[in-house]
């Protein structure tokens, strides 16, 4: 084949596509230096560079050139997230501190301010029961000295009011005690109580009170109570 | 936007010959270089040919590898590595589109792209000369049937003879129709191509 007959073959030799006859020709050329095969060479191969260029513009997501750049052994130092991620993990970390620490913080004072209002209910049933002795239209009042000073109001239906002062604070390991006594009875054991800083103090103890009541005393005892009395009265006040 | 190709690798020139020199040193920054000049015109060539934006990124990825493979034999003084490069990934996608239809692969295709020595006397600016957007131009310019013909040999690999089975046409009518496809390209271009 001539040059002539060669000329449409290029172009598809450059990209392998000739046709079998005229590739072995074209390669035959080539192969003994042919300058006008090498030259039509080059501009079939500009050619299919060119038309390289023609396909409109897309974008490859950016990781590829991480992907290239790894697959020969090149790993990029990334910062991308990992300082944000850091910074969110810190920051939940300190939250989850701070509000852990808030909530133990709020907790043990819902747990005192429950206590307090405990012991303002306590507080105020109590008065509630003192006044509603106090005022009962069938309350005996009986009065007792010497040392502690006070009175004892009884209400046969209500229950009994002490009210005391000069009283000292019991010792360590020490309550008062107070008992009703029935006319030819045994003490019957009537709770608990410790005096106020001050010497004061007061007592209840409701409920119905036996109607052959003749005496309410105090003693000092044992903080685990008695079932009787075990130390002389400090105080005694008799109904009759 | 048909011509941002090209605007991307404004960088090519000479300055390719030392990023070639620094492929040739093993340094893979220069290969991060390389992929920041002609990663995205490589990228949009293969993505005409697959039509599948995952499988081009691996082609993508094994162009690249191949050229760093085989940089050594690329006399960066002779040539210019852009239009290897794109040869090189043109192929690349041409081979998978071929066994993906069960076609066989040319192995004429692969010398002309694996020897990097073919690419010698290329201008080192041809991707950014005014040819590249004249060849665009003169690409709109042809009939259909012949733009057809051209895009079905350049960005599918087909043969003459699986185009005419493709097309539906006689091979004569095909070869007819290259061949005049490509003298108008020359013609509208300006180029003397010399029998």
């Amino acid at each position: 084949m001539n040059h002539e007959e060669l000329r449409d073959q290029y172009d598809l030799y450059a990209i392998g596509l000739a046709d079998e006859d005229a590739g072995a020709e074209i390669r035959a050329h080539l192969s003994r230096g042919c300058e006008e095969c090498m030259l039509q060479m080059k501009h079939a191969r500009e050619l299919s560079a060119l038309l390289s260029a023609t396909p409109d513009a897309a974008a490859p997501s950016p990781k590829l050139r991480r992907r290239i750049l790894a697959s020969v052994g090149f790993e990029q130092r990334r910062f991308g997230w990992a300082p944000w991620l850091g910074l969110a993990t810190a920051l939940s970390l300190f939250g989850a501190f701070y509000f852990s620490m808030r909530e133990h913080q709020v907790a043990e004072n819902m747990l005192v301010l429950r206590e307090q209002m405990r012991r303002q209910s306590i507080e105020l049933t109590r008065m509630n029961e003192a006044f509603s002795i106090l005022s009962g239209p069938e309350t005996v009042v009986v009065g007792f000295g010497q040392g502690p000073k006070g009175k004892v109001y009884i209400d046969r239906t209500r229950g009994v009011l002490l009210i005391a002062s000069n009283l000292p604070p019991a010792p360590a390991g020490k309550l008062y005690e107070m008992w009703t006594i029935p006319k030819g009875g045994k003490p019957v054991a009537a709770g608990l109580f410790q005096s106020e800083s001050g010497g004061t103090a007061m007592h209840i103890q409701p409920g119905a009170v036996n109607p052959n009541l003749a005496t309410v005393a105090v003693t000092l005892e044992d903080a685990g109570g008695a079932l009787a009395p075990t130390s002389t009265p400090i105080i005694a006040a008799s109904l009759q | 936007m048909m011509l941002l190709p090209l605007i991307l690798a404004i960088h090519a020139g000479p300055a390719d010959a030392e990023l070639v020199a620094r492929l040739q040193r093993r340094d893979p920054q220069a290969l991060g270089e390389l992929y920041d000049r002609y990663g995205r015109i490589a990228f949009s060539l293969i993505l005409r040919v697959v039509r599948d934006a995952g499988i081009a990124e691996d082609l993508v990825q094994e162009t690249f590898l191949r050229v760093w493979n085989r940089v050594q034999g690329f006399d960066a003084e002779k040539g210019a590595i852009g239009p290897w490069l794109l040869a090189v990934a043109r192929n690349r996608a041409i081979d998978y589109l071929r066994s993906a239809s069960g076609r066989e692969r040319n192995a004429m295709e692969f010398e002309e792209s694996d020897h990097p020595a073919l690419y010698t006397d290329m201008e080192h600016d041809l991707l950014t000369s005014d040819r590249a957007r004249r060849v665009k131009a003169a690409m709109q310019k042809l009939s259909p049937n012949y733009r057809q013909v051209v895009e079905l040999v350049y960005l599918q690999g087909l043969s003459q003879t699986e185009m005419a089975e493709r097309l539906g046409q006689p091979l004569g009518t095909v070869k007819t129709w290259v061949r005049a496809a490509l003298k108008n390209l020359r013609d509208d271009m300006g180029v003397v191509v010399t029998a």
